[in-house]
């Protein structure tokens, strides 16, 4: 695999379902469909965090914490003030949620839920959102490069990039 | 959620076997081809890991939700790459261009054979396992074929962090044509299968 050209950049951490990462490191999570990516950067320090969040609420478990948005926000807020990061600084940006297709079980759109709970939860932590690609009804892989600042690279299913 | 012992393992692989087996002879007999098929691979997949099976390509995805005797029992998916359903429609339909986009011939052709295929694929596992197992009327998505997933994840694992994850190639190699065929069950529905299928080796065994 390593030695294929990928189209993503093969030296970034790929954040799975659930899982988070903070550092300077480039790092993405492929295929959004209703989960969110959320990204928190720092604009002093030029490092951040992503998180690939599945779920609005943990209700209580903390055994994944990067699949909830409320535990997502948390914990990501904490390994950055552990990196030295002054939440003061912290910026973020959110992209996914999107509803790929109608429900079967014909439950509220979980994407859209999602949405809405990281944008609550960034209020309450008072971390402004600077941009957002979100909803639809199209998967997104997204990019993002903390060292060169916070700019989001995004591509869609029928290969268009942009940036936020 | 426990994890599956081998035997379990060997169990669900070998059911996975039957249903894939049949799903792959009516795909031969609508295409009038020979089909090749990887053997089945059962495996327990963490969350954090699905992007290494299934990844962001973009793809057509007919997506059935299990139904009948097993309420609401998880998704079996037939995943298929643009061009092969290009070509798949195609082959059906004695065309033969193949540098066109995506259309509702595609479309219907794609719902159809996915219809066919999971059907015999589900009806082969419940013979054996002696429920009713029926799809649901299909779903058909072209999109990346991880964030496809990620919708049906949010409702299968929203309190595991661990899926089971069936998996088998199928392809032809005389028009160039593969797919995927995946199954995904809920949980509670493969504890019902597990269960079922110790009482058929235990009736073999006396």
């Amino acid at each position: 695999m390593d030695e294929e050209p990928t189209r993503y950049n093969a030296k970034a951490i790929v954040i799975g379902i659930g899982d988070y990462h903070t550092g300077a490191e480039p790092m993405t999570s492929i295929g959004l469909g209703s989960c969110i990516g959320l990204i928190i950067h720092d604009t002093k320090l030029g490092i951040g965090g992503m998180a690939h969040i599945m779920l609005p609420e943990s209700g209580g478990k903390r055994d994944r914490l990067g699949k909830y948005a409320d535990t997502a926000i948390e914990i990501l807020m904490k390994e950055l003030s552990k990196k030295g990061c002054s939440s003061k600084t912290l910026q973020a940006k959110l992209v996914g949620g999107a509803q790929m297709f109608a429900n079967f079980s014909g439950n509220l759109s979980i994407g859209e839920r999602n949405v809405e709970a990281v944008r609550a939860k960034l209020k309450e932590n008072r971390i402004p959102i600077k941009g957002e690609d979100v909803g639809g009804t199209k998967g997104r892989t997204v990019m993002y490069c903390p060292e060169k600042g916070f700019t989001i690279s995004i591509r869609r299913a029928d290969g268009t990039c942009s940036e936020i | 959620m426990a994890l599956l012992t081998p035997t379990q393992m060997d169990a669900l692989g070998e059911l996975g076997n039957i249903g894939a087996s049949h799903a792959a002879t009516t795909l031969s007999q609508m295409l009038m081809g020979q089909i090749e098929m990887t053997v089945p691979l059962v495996e327990v997949v963490d969350l954090a890991d699905i992007y290494k099976h299934v990844t962001d390509e973009t793809a057509a995805l007919s997506i059935f939700q299990m139904q009948g005797e097993l309420d609401q029992g998880g998704y079996v998916i037939f995943i298929m790459p643009l061009s092969s359903a290009i070509r798949m429609t195609n082959t059906m339909l004695g065309m033969g261009d193949e540098e066109r986009e995506l259309n509702e011939m595609d479309e219907s052709a794609l719902t159809e054979v996915g219809n066919i295929m999971v059907s015999a694929f589900l009806d082969a596992t419940a013979e054996l396992l002696g429920v009713v197992m029926l799809p649901s009327p299909p779903v058909l998505v072209i999109d990346m074929a991880h964030a496809a997933v990620e919708q049906l994840l949010a409702e299968v694992a929203f309190n595991v962090n661990e899926v089971v994850f069936f998996h088998t190639k199928l392809s032809c190699d005389q028009y160039a044509i593969n797919g995927d065929l995946v199954m995904l069950p809920e949980m509670n529905t493969l504890s019902q299968i597990l269960e079922l299928m110790d009482n058929l080796l235990k009736k073999h065994a006396s």
